[in-house]
């Protein structure tokens, strides 16, 4: 019970356990991907509006540098207007180069054949020559021409350089500077999109990726650049969509998120380790203070039913064991709770009733047992002295019954005048069957002496008997004499009884040698043999059964034969008429019993032969 | 008392220890009524048997009827104490005492 209960308690607390574990884990997977997706989106739209904002600057910064330009040109084309001679003069045309704080000054004639340059080393060029100088060819025909030309970067340093040029002052010409917009190339460098990737993180390990027109423009790893947005492990479908998605890069598991701006594509992506990191150490945590709490929860839950319930149920259990086997004075005092102090209540009242109806039950049995004592005692000839006008013999007998009916009993009665039976008998078991099984025995053979047969017949015929409608397999071990009177011859035969003692006159008791015959009502067909004794006046016989030799002291010992012979035999039995020696002995076995419980009838027949007609 | 079964095919041996009296006799009555089908030769070793009562012997007779008619009952190693009861009581007479 106990087993059960806590195999179903601790799978009680394993479901809760793994549900609440399930339900937490599963809740916090949601929100660390709701919050990697969040952050995403937010970086993500941090760097759209970069790229806006960076657009916005350039264009700006742009349009103030094509006017500088502009303007310095024409500063320039009017410092020419005012004094020609400076063409001519390279320290002059220096000193405005560097006032205006320009790299280049290029001035062409009417056919745009450069005339005055720095460096030097231009003049003389056809500016219709190259298609970036072809551009302002326009000038010699147009006076209000201006051109800022689109920044350039430069082949030998990768710097940007910007030409302006404007039509000469009253002449076809061209009036050409250039420079090295520093703030631009700034502007220009902080707002190309190729270094946009490298300037955002997603966390830890999160990155954007900026690709265009399928190719990748932006990265933080230069290795990866001009490669296909593909090729790197995204799908078409995830670049299209708006919609989180899971992917797996160079064997790493991301959450990705794209989004468009200005024809370029974004991807944010965040490594699942790192969203789940948070969740993992939680659940983690989670499941060492489940672990501990469900423990706590199952011990304490444990100890309680244990306590309250089925230690209760096990005293309960133990003393309706006790009950069960018999213990009606076992009280159930459970007390612990009401239900139990209930229950208690009720199987000892239970047990009371119960008791009460075994003790009326007991008691009308007992009742019917003494019944059935008495009428045992009854039959059997009790008034001593039986024949007192009887000079030839003196008999005695005493049974002194066990607490249960027994089947011992012996009998004498006269044959005639002039013949006397003495019988002592031991019926096998105990209680009403064998009370009943002696009451016929011994009726039957009295019967059966009494019609005259010799004491052989009277057992072989007795045996018959006995044998027919004995469906209990009940026998008796019987020893039965005739003493004729007037001769004392003794006849006698026995059927598995103890032989008696003999004692002749002034001598010592011994054991009569007697062959023992079979039981009565044990087998048919059994002759009983018989044998005869000569008394003489003064011999005395002593028959007794074996609850004589087989009372117990509270040691178990028996009484045994030798105590029997020596209590006879004894000085204080010397001299003893049958009366009273019967007497001695039962006062020697009682002494010896020290209040031993008698497990067997004590019966015992004393017959001394006194004297023969003359 | 203590009874203790051997059986070998029809063969059954059984070992009473102890006393038997009106208290013990059910047991190797019991013992008996549920171990005898299809034995045909029945041995009732009283070596350690310190006491035979007359339940006892009820119990062995109503043993030898039964087994008189399909076998055979072989009483063996009776002590003396048993012994003189069989004596007496006539059953060395019925029983086949080894």
């Amino acid at each position: 019970m106990r087993k059960t209960f806590q195999k179903w308690l601790f799978l009680f607390v394993a479901v809760a356990f793994l549900v609440t574990f399930g339900i937490s884990f599963s809740i916090q997977t949601r929100q660390a991907k709701n919050n990697a997706v969040g952050l995403i989106k937010l970086k993500m739209e941090d760097a759209r509006k970069q790229i806006v904002v960076s657009r916005e600057n350039v264009a700006t910064i742009r349009a103030i540098a094509d006017a500088t330009a502009l303007a310095k040109a024409r500063a320039f084309a009017k410092m020419i207007d005012l004094q020609p001679s400076v063409l001519t003069n390279r320290e002059e045309l220096e000193n405005i180069r560097r006032r205006l704080d320009v790299d280049e000054l290029h001035v062409s004639d009417e056919k745009g054949i450069l005339i005055a340059c720095i460096p030097a080393e231009y003049e003389g060029f056809d500016m219709a020559a190259s298609a970036q100088s072809g551009a302002f060819i326009a000038a010699l025909r147009d006076p209000a021409f201006a051109l800022a030309q689109e920044p350039k970067a430069k082949g030998i340093n990768g710097e940007i350089f910007q030409y302006a040029g404007v039509a000469r002052i009253g002449r076809p010409g061209i009036v050409q500077i250039g420079y090295h917009p520093k703030r631009l190339q700034e502007a220009m460098e902080v707002a190309a999109i190729g270094n946009l990737a490298a300037g955002f993180r997603i966390g830890k390990g999160g990155r954007i990726i900026i690709g265009e027109a399928g190719k990748i423009v932006s990265i933080d790893d230069r290795a990866f650049l001009g490669k296909s947005l593909v090729e790197f492990g995204f799908s078409a479908a995830q670049l299209a969509g708006d919609a989180p998605f899971v992917v797996t890069l160079a064997g790493v598991k991301y959450i990705g998120l794209a989004q468009r701006q200005e024809g370029y594509t974004l991807v944010g992506i965040l490594p699942h380790s790192e969203i789940y990191l948070g969740r993992n150490e939680m659940g983690a945590f989670l499941v060492v203070c489940n672990l501990i709490l469900f423990a706590v929860v199952f011990v304490l839950v444990s100890f309680l039913v244990q306590r309250v319930v089925i230690d209760g149920i096990y005293s309960v259990n133990r003393s309706l064991d006790k009950i069960t086997k018999g213990d009606l004075g076992e009280r159930v005092e459970v007390r612990t709770n009401t239900e139990f102090t209930a229950l208690s209540e009720g199987i000892n009242s239970t047990v009371a009733a119960l008791k009460n109806a075994i003790s009326e039950a007991a008691a009308r049995i007992d009742a019917e047992l003494e019944f059935a004592r008495a009428i045992q005692m009854s039959s059997l000839p009790n008034v001593f002295p039986p024949y007192p006008e009887r000079t030839e013999f003196e008999i005695y007998a005493s049974m002194y019954t066990a607490k249960e009916v027994g089947g011992d009993f012996y009998d004498f009665f006269l044959i005639g005048e002039r013949r006397l039976a003495v019988l002592i008998a031991d019926v096998s078991g105990k209680g009403i069957p064998a009370a009943l099984f002696m009451m016929t025995a011994k009726t039957l053979i009295q019967n059966l002496a009494e019609s005259g047969l010799p004491p052989a017949k009277v057992f072989t015929e007795a045996n018959k008997h006995l044998c027919a409608n004995n469906e209990m397999g009940m026998f008796v071990t019987a020893f039965m004499g005739i003493l004729e009177l007037d001769t004392g011859r003794f006849s006698f035969v026995n059927a598995g009884h103890n032989p008696p003692l003999l004692k002749r006159a002034g001598g010592l008791y011994a054991w009569m040698k007697v062959p023992p015959g079979f039981v009565l009502g044990g087998m048919e067909g059994i002759d009983y043999g018989q044998d005869t004794l000569q008394l003489h006046a003064g011999d005395t016989l002593f028959l007794y059964t074996d609850g004589v030799t087989e009372a117990q002291n509270p040691e178990q010992t028996l009484f045994s034969e030798p105590r029997l012979e020596a209590t006879l035999n004894g000085e204080a039995a010397r001299n003893l008429d049958v009366t009273r020696l019967l007497k001695h002995v039962k006062q020697e076995i009682d002494r010896f019993a020290a209040g031993a419980d008698q497990a067997d009838d004590i019966t015992m027949l004393g017959i001394e032969y006194k004297e023969g007609e003359p | 008392m203590t009874l203790t079964k051997q059986q070998e095919g029809s063969n059954l041996t059984v070992f009473a220890e102890g006393r038997l009296d009106t208290t013990t006799a059910p047991q190797l009555d019991e013992l008996l009524k549920t171990s005898l089908d299809g034995v045909t030769q029945l041995t009732l070793d009283f070596s350690r048997l310190a006491y035979v009562s007359s339940a006892g012997l009820r119990v062995i007779l109503s043993t030898q009827k039964l087994m008189s008619k399909k076998g055979k009952l072989v009483v063996r190693n009776v002590q003396e104490a048993v012994r003189d009861v069989f004596e007496v009581t006539g059953f060395s007479n019925i029983l086949t005492i080894e």
